[in-house]
Order: structure tokens, then C-alpha cells, then sequence
């Protein structure tokens, strides 16, 4: 093996320490039996996983979050799959200022997008409520369900659809039987993505927070502030958990490999 | 597009869905209370001490939205006309903020009889519009088993930490309450003022290469568990919280020249509903303020409040902590943080 190998496999393994280090820190001490968060951790307990199920606003924080994912990637997925397949086709220059101020959500700070929908959505009378939030992780989620559709049909020769047509295949079964299977991958990641989004979300769903709407990452937020125990880092590594089972599912439905291609 | 029944009901059970999560617009409703706590355990001793005695008496029920002052009030101020919430937890600052911008009720015994039994400069801390209910105080939290001898003052702090006799922790600009609990304290207790920040800021270039910043108040905790640092900057009612954890290493001392009152206010927005005063007199009581004080380890407001014997030796009486100028802080506020910036960076 040259030097130049080993160099690059001993920066290759540090920078995996790098990264992985922290969270594996954060996964040790959600089973420590101390009442404070310290590493090393004196002993090995269950308790604060158990505290999760105990204090309820976690688990209707938690309930809030996954049905906001939920709501978010749905209403992402119908406007911007059919928003994708337009504006990957369409050459006009208005197309391409549409398609950057779809995506813009990306380059704004979150937590400017929801100050300014807080009090735009109050002024509709939307105000503090389940339907504000959705709205503004749609928009948020939206565009990365744009990117990676649009990305996937880009690659997709138009022949495909035309050679449909010519045969007699109306626009909507071309769209169910020739575009829908070959946007797959694109949709798997673009949810994935939206999903994962939407469910870690603070600066937006900070400003929306109320008794009913309340997400986990808000919870956890006002939890940290004021109590010390290491629950958060139990509720972190569930949360961690769930990344890692959502992420497998999508590579045994589709393919990692095939998503991050097409992206 | 024919609406067929199973399209009809699709769409209704859709709807109605997306309705029943929304719960529609948060509003002050006729029986419901819309209240606000922070999360933990400050939020189970907000519904045990003040929640449960309100729904007691009045028949009436109260939500607990979890979050914090800047949430709130960004949300009240979206809906002066119809706020989402009826009573507000906030910060000493953010109070002034709201009492100047005319969002909140005045505060008078008529509304409230258990304004009497708090002292009447709280109230007018808030402009009227609000008064303390719970209060800490900033001071010298230390590792007992690394510092035998601690500094009995802030002075000595200064001079001790200069000298790298000890590592300390002090809060980092980004944590809200720094300006007044560490600043403005700091430089009171070395002859300064509101208009003049100098000693603070000639202390801090002094102590410079012995400092650690703490952005939250759990990485205090942290850098003390971790040795990074051997005493600090912290509150009282926090460093309690440690020990009945079982950290038995720490301990607090209220500064000679007095550590800065920390408090938190509460305050009713205009045009939310009338039961608020109920609730709020139910904070405001003395009983529910000891129960409270109790779980919490923080000092409460109430001058008949008597204290366990274990909380007296805790808590920092009132006598002996310094109010900060609130309003006068915020005046000055942005100057005080562009400086730190410049010469800090923290």
C-alpha cells in the first residue's frame, strides 16, 4: 500500500470519529443512571428513556411532529411533483424565475420565514394553529421534493412520453404508466427528504408553538432551557433511531444508491 | 366534475380532518384559559400550583403552552385584537418591551387582591402592566472539591481569576439574560452604571485568558462536571436544582455586593379573556407561590410567603439581590452587546 493509501484511509477514519463521536457521546449518555448529563457516564440505566413515555408533552409533541411530517410531505408531493414536470420541460425564462423562487425557501434562514408567516398567516386569520404550521412546512418542504423530481425527469428522454401518446396513451395514463414509475426514486427522496425536514424543524415551528400545536423539537427546546436531566439525550437517540429506520425502509422500497443518482 | 358519494365523502373526511387537527386559530375562548410555562418541570409545578387551584375554583379549564417569552410575544403581537394566549410568562425585559408597546392590561389590586402582597416595585418594573412573581439571583457557582476558598465577592472574582487562580465560566452574549445578570451586575458591583461600562468591560480584558463562555446554562454545568472550569457565573435556584439531582460538589454564593435579580414576569394581553385575573391571582397567592417556590428553588414575590427551613437557607432573600434597571438596560442594550462583539466576541 502506497503512503498516499494510508494517509487517505487515516483521514478517512478520522473524519468518521469526527463526525460520529458527538453523536455517539449523546447516545451513551441517554443510558446513564445519573440524574445530569456527564461523560463518562457512572452507570447504565433505562430511566430516561421511561421519563419520555412519562412527561406528555414529549409523546403529544411527538404525535404533533409526525402528523405535521406527514401533512407537510403530502401537500409538498401534490403541488410539486406536477410544479417539477413543468418546469423541467419548460424553457421559457419566467419558468426558470419560478423555479428559484420555488427553491428560494432554501436560501432564506428559517427562522425569518417563520417570523414573517406568523404574522402574515395571523392577518389571514390562520393564526396559531395545526393549519398555519402545515402551510409553512409545505413551503418549506416544497422544495426539496421540486429538486429531486426535477432532477430524475430531466434524466428521463422525452421520447418515452411521445412514444405513449403516439400509441394512443391519453396525458394521464402516460403520466400513471410512463412518468410515475420513472419519477419514483425522485418522489422516494424528495418525501424522505421532506419528512425528515419538517420533523426537525425548530426556527419555523418555534413561532407557531401553542398547547395543541407544539412540536418535539419545540418541546425539547423548552424542556432544555429549564430542566437538566439527560431525557433529552434519550429522546435524541429515539429520534436518531427513527432517521436510521426511515432511511432503511427507503433503501430496501428503492434503493439509496438509485435516489442519490438521481438527485 | 360529477361529485359522486364516495368523492363527496373523501372530500368531507379530508376536510374535516385537516379542521379537527388545526383545532382552528388558537383563540381566548369563553372557558378555557390559554396559559403559558416553561418546559420541564417548570411546567408540571405551573400546572400543580396554579393551574389546578384556578380550575378549582372557577369550574373553568386551562391549556399550558410550552415555549418561551420571544414565541409569545411575537404571537400576541401578530393577534393584538384576538391574542392566542391569555396569560404570558416573561422575561424582565421583554415585559418592558410589551408594556411600551401597549399590548397588555394594567395591573390594579380591583383586578387582582393578591397584588397587595407583592412588593410595588415589580410592578412598576413592568410599566404597570404586569409584575415578578418568581425571581433567582445571579452569583459565584463553584466546584466545592476544587476551590476551598471561593471569592466572597465580585471584586474578588475579578482579582482571583485575573491572577489564574481559578478557570472560570461566564455566560456567552448569545444567552439572553447576560446583559443584565453578568453585565450589568458585574459593572454595578465595580462602580459603574448604566451610562458607564467601562469597569466591566476593563474587568473582562483582565480575566481574559482565564475565561470560558457558557451559551446555555447547561453547558455551566458541563464545563464544572468536565473540569474545564472551577467556578462561574450562575444562578442560584439552578445550582439547588444540581444538588437535589445529586451533585453534591457544587455549591452557590450571593456576591457581597449583591448578585442581579433575575425575574420572571407575568402579564395579560389586552383583549384576551377576563379569566386571566383569576389565574393570575392564583399565581399571585402566597400558598400556591410557597408550593411553587418549593419544587422550583427559586425565590417567589409574594411577601407573606414563608419559606421550609431548607428553601430559607436557599433562597436569596429579596434584601439582599439588586434589581436591575430594566428600562434603562434596554435603552442601552444594543451598545452594550455591540461592544461585547468588538472586544469579546463571545
Amino acid at each position: 500500500m502506497r503512503l498516499s493509501d494510508i494517509a487517505l484511509w487515516v483521514f478517512t477514519i478520522a473524519f468518521f470519529v469526527f463526525m460520529i463521536l458527538p453523536i455517539a457521546v449523546v447516545v451513551v449518555i441517554s443510558f446513564t443512571e445519573a440524574g445530569y448529563a456527564a461523560f463518562p457516564i457512572p452507570g447504565w440505566s433505562l430511566k430516561w428513556f421511561a421519563r419520555i413515555f412519562e412527561y406528555e408533552p414529549f409523546i403529544d409533541s411527538l404525535i404533533t411532529s409526525l402528523w405535521l411530517g406527514v401533512v407537510a410531505t403530502v401537500a409538498s408531493c401534490l403541488l410539486g411533483i406536477p410544479a417539477a414536470l413543468y418546469l423541467s420541460r419548460a424553457r421559457s425564462g419566467w419558468a426558470t424565475a419560478i423555479t428559484t423562487f420555488l427553491l428560494s425557501p432554501l436560501s432564506m434562514p428559517m427562522i425569518v420565514i417563520g417570523f414573517a408567516s406568523l404574522f402574515f398567516l395571523s392577518a389571514l386569520g390562520f393564526g396559531v394553529s395545526f393549519l398555519s404550521l402545515a402551510i409553512v412546512h409545505t413551503v418549506i418542504c416544497l422544495p426539496y421534493v421540486i429538486r429531486t423530481v426535477s432532477a430524475v425527469y430531466r434524466a428521463v428522454p422525452p421520447a418515452y412520453e411521445e412514444a405513449a401518446m403516439i400509441l394512443g396513451a391519453s396525458r394521464l395514463t402516460t403520466f400513471r404508466e410512463v412518468t410515475l414509475p420513472l419519477i419514483r426514486p425522485g418522489i422516494a427522496a424528495g418525501s424522505l427528504f421532506s419528512f425528515l425536514t419538517s420533523f426537525d424543524n425548530l426556527p419555523v415551528s418555534y413561532f407557531f408553538g401553542s398547547a395543541q400545536t407544539n412540536t418535539l423539537p419545540v418541546v425539547m427546546l423548552a424542556y432544555m432551557e429549564h430542566q437538566f436531566d439527560p431525557s433529552i439525550a434519550a429522546l435524541s437517540t429515539l429520534q436518531l433511531l427513527l432517521a436510521v429506520v426511515a432511511l432503511v425502509v427507503a433503501d430496501r422500497l428503492y434503493g439509496i444508491e438509485k435516489m442519490t443518482v438521481a438527485t | 366534475m360529477t361529485m359522486n358519494r364516495r368523492r363527496f365523502l373523501g372530500t368531507t373526511g379530508a376536510t374535516t380532518a385537516l379542521l379537527g387537527l388545526s383545532g382552528l386559530p388558537l383563540r381566548a375562548q369563553g372557558g378555557t384559559l390559554n396559559v403559558t410555562a416553561y418546559g420541564g418541570v417548570w411546567e408540571q409545578a405551573i400546572r400543580e400550583c396554579f393551574v389546578a387551584p384556578f380550575e378549582e375554583k372557577t369550574g373553568a379549564s386551562a391549556t399550558v403552552s410550552l415555549g418561551g417569552p420571544a414565541q409569545w410575544l411575537a404571537q400576541v403581537e401578530a393577534s393584538p385584537e384576538q391574542p392566542p394566549l391569555d396569560v404570558l410568562i416573561m422575561s424582565p425585559d421583554l415585559a418592558v418591551l410589551a408594556a411600551e408597546g401597549d399590548l397588555m392590561d394594567d395591573f390594579t389590586t380591583e383586578k387582582l387582591p393578591n397584588l397587595q402582597y407583592i412588593p410595588q416595585e415589580f410592578t412598576d418594573a413592568c410599566l404597570g402592566k404586569g409584575t415578578y412573581f418568581d425571581y433567582g439571583v445571579g452569583g459565584i457557582t463553584y466546584n466545592k472539591q476544587i476551590v476551598s476558598e471561593p471569592p466572597r465577592s465580585f471584586a474578588d472574582f475579578v482579582e482571583r481569576v485575573s491572577s489564574g487562580e481559578f478557570i472560570a465560566s461566564v455566560p456567552s452574549i448569545s444567552y439572553g439574560p447576560t446583559t443584565v445578570f453578568f453585565l450589568w451586575a458585574l459593572n454595578n458591583a465595580l462602580g459603574g452604571d448604566v451610562d458607564n461600562v467601562d469597569p466591566f468591560f476593563e474587568a473582562m480584558a483582565k480575566m481574559k485568558d482565564n475565561l470560558v463562555f457558557w451559551a446555555g446554562p447547561n453547558d455551566f454545568f458541563n464545563h464544572l462536571a468536565s473540569g474545564e472550569a472551577d467556578l462561574g457565573i450562575y444562578f442560584d435556584g439552578r445550582t439547588w436544582n444540581h444538588v437535589d439531582e445529586g451533585v453534591d460538589w457544587i455549591d452557590f454564593i450571593n456576591p457581597e455586593e449583591g448578585g442581579a435579580m433575575t425575574a420572571v414576569a407575568i402579564q395579560k394581553p389586552k383583549n384576551a379573556s377576563d379569566l386571566a385575573w383569576d389565574y393570575l391571582n392564583e399565581v399571585l397567592d402566597a400558598g400556591n407561590q410557597a408550593k411553587f417556590a418549593e419544587i422550583l428553588n427559586y425565590g417567589v414575590t409574594n411577601t407573606q410567603v414563608e419559606y421550609s427551613e431548607k428553601l430559607a437557607s436557599r433562597v436569596t432573600p429579596l434584601a439582599e439581590a439588586n434589581l436591575p434597571p430594566y428600562a434603562d438596560i434596554a435603552r442601552v442594550r444594543n451598545e452594550w452587546i455591540d461592544r461585547w462583539n468588538r472586544e469579546i466576541g463571545m
